[in-house]
């Protein structure tokens, strides 16, 4: 690369303002999709029971009053997120089908396309009214980061254990209907200072890291104090 | 000696090049791929206030790029050198004081970054490194002159002057 030598030497910067120029351009060419991208779309399309107030998660017992709130920020991809949710999901469940706790689930997409594929699935999956399964299921499945696993075609062969198929499911997944839904999830991670999956908040205050990620009794002693 | 030197000088100088931007260019083309991951890096330094380190967290892989793919080709090389060399030292700056505030994240340098768990921290390797690439423009900055590089009179060895 570092081959090309000034043939003139001397006065002329010619070949070399030219190279300054090109380089800048290509950079430049590569900036501007990346900034459009990661632009929030406040009308962007948003799968079912994802509110908007908050910070476009999926959200369970949205109107149950004077339960604790637990938020989490997770990636699909991320492995600590699947231990987490190895340990604690059985239990949330519980809380969301026996209205004992209002839960937000924010899926992120930093881990990189196959994260975005999956956060957009979920939200086709919450279409059909299977959000956590499919949630459950796919951690179940989760394959090494970006080795290429998570396909369109992948995502609905496996909802079909789900007993998902339906054509709208479908078109949902191979046409990634919402992926600007999943830059505003992203966005909203990104406002509220989410630097590490999985990230749990109850009531607004961050669960200690050290502790109730890695055990379920310490977990649910954190919801219970709330 | 002297002699020996302004023979091995501009060798050097093309080492410190390639050496200084290619660490520059692969370390912003890992990150441009995933600006979400990227800007978690900048935020987990804790530092800048949150949108300020968002936006830099999306547009600092390119200026790496841009100042990376400039030092491998030669151009404008004083002036890359010293760009390259003061983010080296903004970085060591930012590391330092996670360090010091015992803040337990990945620098983040070649995409990454973010909490690490306590105990896995880098910190030393990462400003020794950081340090010697400094060490690296400063020698650029003061002899930007160098072999195969674009910048004109390369082929004469006293050119400081003309450079920029």
């Amino acid at each position: 690369m570092a081959q090309a030598k000034n043939p003139a030497g001397g006065k002329d910067n010619f070949t070399r303002n030219l190279v300054i120029a090109v380089v800048l351009g290509v950079v430049l060419i590569m900036l501007v999709p990346t900034l459009i991208s990661k632009k929030s779309n406040t009308n962007a399309a948003i799968p079912s029971s994802v509110s908007v107030e908050d910070g476009y998660g999926m959200v369970f017992n949205k109107d149950v009053k004077d339960v604790p709130f637990i938020e989490i920020y997770e990636d699909f991809q991320c492995p600590a997120c699947q231990r987490f949710e190895g340990i604690t999901s059985e239990y949330i469940e519980d809380l969301i089908n026996t209205k004992k706790a209002k839960v937000a689930y924010h899926m992120l997409s930093f881990l990189g396309a196959e994260s975005q594929l999956a956060a957009n699935a979920a939200g086709c999956a919450a279409d059909q009214g299977k959000f956590l399964q499919f949630h459950k299921l796919l951690y179940a499945n989760q394959p090494p980061e970006n080795s290429g696993a998570w396909t369109s075609s992948y995502f609905t062969t496996l909802s079909l254990g789900l007993g998902i198929s339906d054509n709208a499911y479908d078109k949902c997944i191979a046409n990634n209907e919402y992926k600007d839904w999943v830059v505003n999830v992203a966005n909203e991670g990104a406002k509220r200072n989410i630097n590490s999956t999985p990230t749990v908040f109850i009531n607004g205050k961050e669960v200690d890291r050290n502790k109730a990620y890695n055990s379920l009794a310490e977990f649910m002693l954190a919801v219970s104090k709330a | 000696m002297k002699e020996k030197f302004t023979i091995w000088q501009p060798w050097l100088g093309l080492l410190a090049r390639l050496i200084l931007g290619g660490v520059l260019f692969i370390a912003g083309y890992l990150k441009i791929g995933t600006p979400d991951k990227s800007q978690m890096a900048v935020r987990a330094y804790e530092i800048l206030p949150n949108s300020i380190a968002n936006t830099l967290g999306l547009v600092l892989p390119f200026i790496e790029i841009l100042i990376g793919a400039l030092l491998i080709l030669g151009s404008l090389t004083r002036a890359m050198a010293a760009l390259g060399g003061f983010t080296m030292l903004i970085f060591i700056i930012a590391i330092s004081q996670a360090w010091a505030r015992g803040l337990n994240i990945d620098c983040g340098c070649f995409g990454g970054g973010g909490a690490v768990e306590p105990g896995q921290t880098k910190y030393l390797q990462e400003i020794l490194r950081d340090a010697g690439l400094v060490f690296l423009a400063a020698y650029l900055f003061r002899y930007p002159s160098t072999k195969f590089s674009l910048d004109k009179n390369q082929v004469t060895h006293n050119s400081q002057e003309d450079v920029e």
